[in-house]
């Protein structure tokens, strides 16, 4: 059983690691340069990734079929290959091979799989001196740590804690300049590969039809490790498995460029079957040919392969792109947002697959669902998806916990949960100013440093929608409003500019009374039959009015009523009626620009002499869910007297996604204080988003650490506009 | 040695002899910190490599010698200069931990990432290249592809079994707070001669 994990103190305390905070945080802004730079010479990026997945994705549905030719390739030519269905099998055969070869001393080159099966305690258990080669394996290893990184295992470590590490490892006193502690890690470990019987060594790729391994290094150790001791034994999961040489190039192409932003490593090499090699006998020295053993390890990865969601995991080429740019992962490293091997959101997937379920639901919520990753991952990967897969499986085994579950009768119960929130409103009077929650009970606190949480409004918008909806003649088109909760309940004057804008192009608004919340929350838990519940009463308010379009301007509500159909994928009736609901559900800044368009409205405004500023942030899920990046600028353009300015990282997460911003609050608000920065740099009056949850967020970080800015949903931009030139 | 490809004059177009993918290449080999050389003929390499031995005072070389250094007499020259120059297996095995320079030959370069492929199923290739502080290369400059793709073409014809390497500047590391440090457990300088050669079809 996985250990019990206490979250909110580690994270807490990672938060005060000056050192960890620095190296992440440093790494965290370099690093999408160094990609995007590693990058210009490739056409097709996008075209190349797409055939890195495709190519795993053969690769998957033939796994079976491609590992036995592997095996066949690789025994013609002389290696020995065993196939080690757990970790326990792989260690077993290994440690029956050191003692039959009298094996002593062992050195490896970095193997991420040996990690997950903790090979080298079972070996020095064994009595068998085992030495890691790669610097920042070698610094972890004496420091008696776990990588934070899958690339840079060691970067949570400083130069003076590396120095203190290497004097007690050593036994003399070493000097915290970087270049001198490289060099004596050269001197130690020459010394270890010269004497070593066994070099061990993972593996980037193995190719079937010329069972060849392929391994990628800066430092020259694994060449070093495969090359002087006279036995070679390889550690290579099943996923590393390509048919042919052919399919290597977008590995090639894209895992050193997306790692380390090289456009190669510094070395790169394949091995198909045993080379020969220098031995020393009687003084002499002798060539011989190489042992090689090839180890397939499953430890869980043959059941990935044949499960539909989970076998995306065999695209993951271990380049750790993802982690490179996770607002999570920057804030507090891999030993926190990660499991005993893998960090970082595929690290909370290859922890659940490699049989860890209890310790992947001990730090998957840390995953934010911004989904920065999906857009970097060589082998586009949707960690966020499967992550909440994941979730999905956990509940339906366990159920919820029973807190929880107590909240979803309420949601569920539209009545009772809008009763609750109208009585909230009333309750919290006495901490509102503004509008604002500024001072909430002791224990709440956490939430409220740097950031106020938005008040409950007086009125919600279904209190108010007969004041404004007003009736059309003839409409060009009959329009459904979806507003959500957060609209509803607490920015209803948006809700009510979005019914404005609509208005004005002469299309009608209904506003079903019966619309609850979109199921959105419930669905991140993973509870499919609460979501369910939430689905159908929305597909009923929505049948009970006759409308061509249905208008949400909160893109997480767009993508959950898209979702409905999958949800009902066993139902056929309720399918259907969802399916109809979905295609009518539209974005609004994309319907609007869309509108504008045809009538002209999309222009560029002529620039005026002192224009208002105008800065956007995107919405995660506006940005990469729906894909929308052009519209809302280009309406905020449209504006007369206004002026457009990009802010630096304007589609990086703002910190609240959903309940993870009051849960792991203090997580949320360094995210916040990153985007409230880059939203002052831009020095613009007003900012402008169009995600409901962005508001809650942005809005309490305006208030707290920039007042006087404004913040506006594009409607409410669009509506202010339409009423002073109506007015004025 | 030479098996990356079985057949040469067939492996790379010929309007890869073109100026272009050479100084690409160059470029590219220079910012992965190589050190980048051009000769007409093997003999005007010599003063390179004695300019590099004197410069950190090395006494020891090792040399895997392939057909471009065989024919040239290279070696020779090395050791009139009062170098002394291990060839053998049995004396590269017992000299290369303590080698100051280590010489071999590669048999083409990938101008979109400023590699060179280096056949290396012979161990004393790889040692050479590993151990000494100091690596030297030699490749015919008319022998360079211009992607990854096109590397990996010829490999798939000419690489059956052994061990192919692509060295890409010299052994590097930045584990320690990231910043790049030079010379780990390989050589911390890599230094590459493209040889045009007399009468070939080298680049103009």
């Amino acid at each position: 059983m996985a250990k019990k994990r206490n979250l909110r103190k580690e994270i807490n305390e990672k938060l005060h690691d000056e050192v960890l905070r620095g190296a992440l945080g440093r790494f965290a802004e370099a690093y999408p340069i160094a990609r995007a730079k590693a990058l210009e010479n490739v056409e097709d990026v996008e075209a190349l990734r797409d055939q890195l997945k495709e190519t795993k994705r053969y690769a998957v549905d033939h796994i079976e079929e491609i590992a036995d030719r592997f095996e066949i390739e690789a025994v013609k030519r002389g290696a020995k290959v065993f196939r080690a269905a757990t970790g326990k099998e792989l260690i077993s055969y290994l440690i029956n091979l050191c003692k039959e070869r009298a094996v002593r001393r062992i050195v490896k080159s970095k193997s991420m799989a040996s990690e997950e099966i903790h090979l080298n305690d079972a070996l020095e258990k064994a009595g068998i001196r085992v030495k890691e080669t790669d610097l920042g394996e070698w610094i972890i290893s004496i420091a008696g740590h776990k990588p934070s990184h899958m690339v840079m295992p060691a970067i949570h470590l400083n130069r003076y804690q590396v120095a203190d590490y290497f004097s007690k490892e050593l036994d003399k006193s070493i000097d915290p300049d970087i270049a001198f502690m490289v060099q004596t890690s050269r001197t130690t470990l020459r010394d270890e590969f010269l004497k070593a019987d066994m070099g061990i060594s993972g593996a980037n790729f193995g190719i079937a039809e010329s069972g060849t391994i392929g391994l990628f290094t800066n430092e020259g150790n694994a060449r070093l490790a495969t090359t002087i001791p006279p036995i070679h034994v390889v550690i290579i999961g099943y996923e590393k498995l390509v048919p042919s040489i052919k399919d290597t190039v977008p590995i090639l192409r894209l895992l050193p460029r997306g790692a380390t932003g090289q456009l190669m490593t510094s070395y790169m090499s394949m091995i198909a079957g045993p080379t020969p090699c220098l031995v020393q006998k009687n003084g002499r020295w002798e060539e011989t040919l190489k042992e090689l053993h090839i180890i397939l390890l499953d430890n869980g990865r043959l059941a990935a392969a044949h499960d539909e969601k989970l076998k995306e995991i065999y695209q993951c080429v271990r380049c750790a792109s993802c982690l490179n740019v996770c607002p999570v992962y920057a804030l507090v490293g891999g030993h926190v947002y990660g499991g005993q091997t893998y960090a970082g959101g595929i690290g909370a997937i290859l922890t659940a697959f490699l049989g860890g379920m209890e310790e992947f639901e001990q730090f998957n919520e840390l995953c934010i669902g911004c989904r920065k990753c999906v857009t970097v991952c060589p082998g586009k990967i949707d960690i966020p998806g499967l992550i909440e897969e994941l979730r999905r499986r956990s509940i339906k085994e366990k159920g919820l916990p029973f807190i929880m579950s107590r909240i979803f009768d309420v949601m569920s119960n539209r009545r009772f949960f809008h009763g609750l929130l109208k009585a909230a409103s009333i309750a919290q009077k006495p901490f509102t100013s503004q509008g604002l929650v500024r001072h909430l009970p002791l224990f709440l606190a956490g939430m409220t440093k740097d950031r106020s949480l938005p008040g409950i409004a007086a009125a919600p918008l279904r209190d108010r929608v007969d004041r404004i909806v007003k009736p059309i003649e003839k409409p060009d088109k009959k329009v459904g409003f979806f507003s959500g909760c957060t609209m509803d309940f607490v920015f209803p004057e948006t809700g009510e500019n979005v019914i404005k804008v609509i208005q004005d192009l002469n299309m009608s608004v209904s506003y079903p009374d019966r619309q609850g919340c979109c199921g959105k929350p419930v669905a991140a838990t993973g509870d499919v039959e609460y979501t369910k519940k939430i689905a159908k009463n929305n597909i009923e308010a929505f049948e009970a009015v006759d409308v061509e379009v249905i208008i949400c301007a909160c893109p997480t509500g767009v993508e959950q009523i898209r979702e409905y159909p999958h949800l009902f994928k066993d139902d056929p009736e309720w399918r259907d009626r969802a399916q109809s609901m979905a295609d009518k559900m539209k974005e609004f800044c994309t319907f609007v620009a869309g509108e504008y368009e045809k009538r002209g409205r999309l222009k560029k405004a002529v620039k005026s002499h002192n224009p208002l500023k105008i800065t956007y942030h995107d919405s995660c899920h506006l940005r990469r869910v729906l894909n929308v990046h052009d519209e809302p600028r280009k309406l905020i353009e449209s504006i007369e007297g206004c002026e457009f300015v990009e802010m630096k990282d304007a589609d990086k997460c703002c910190g609240m996604s959903g309940s993870f911003g009051v849960k792991y609050s203090n997580l949320s608000i360094p995210i916040l204080k990153e985007k409230m920065k880059n939203i002052k740099d831009a020095q613009a009056e007003i900012v402008v988003c169009a995600c409901s949850g962005c508001m809650v967020q942005l809005q309490g970080g305006i208030d707290q650490q920039a007042p006087g800015l404004k913040l506006k949903h594009v409607a409410d931009l669009l509506a202010e506009h339409l009423e002073s030139k109506n007015g004025g | 040695m030479e098996t990356a490809s079985r057949d040469w004059r067939t492996a790379i177009p010929s309007e890869n002899a073109d100026r272009r993918v050479l100084d690409e290449f160059v470029q590219r080999t220079k910012n992965a910190s190589t050190e980048v050389h051009r000769v007409h003929g093997i003999k005007e390499s010599i003063k390179i490599i004695l300019d590099i031995a004197n410069g950190m005072k090395a006494k020891t070389v090792v040399a895997v010698p392939g057909t471009l250094l065989d024919e040239s007499g290279l070696i020779e020259d090395l050791k009139h200069a009062g170098l002394q120059v291990f060839t053998s297996k049995e004396d590269i095995a017992s000299h290369v931990d303590t080698a100051d320079i280590g010489i071999s030959e590669v048999e083409f370069g990938i101008a979109e990432s400023g590699s060179v492929c280096q056949h290396a199923t012979e161990a004393v290739s790889r040692l050479v290249s590993s151990l000494p502080p100091v690596h030297v290369a030699f490749m015919k400059s008319e022998r360079i592809v211009t992607g990854i793709q096109d590397a990996i073409d010829i490999l798939s014809k000419g690489f059956d079994s052994g061990y192919v390497s692509w060295l890409t500047g010299p052994s590097r590391t930045a584990d320690i707070e990231r910043v790049l440090t030079i010379g780990v457990h390989g050589p911390s300088r890599f230094i590459l001669i493209l040889v045009d050669e007399a009468g070939g079809k080298g680049v103009q």
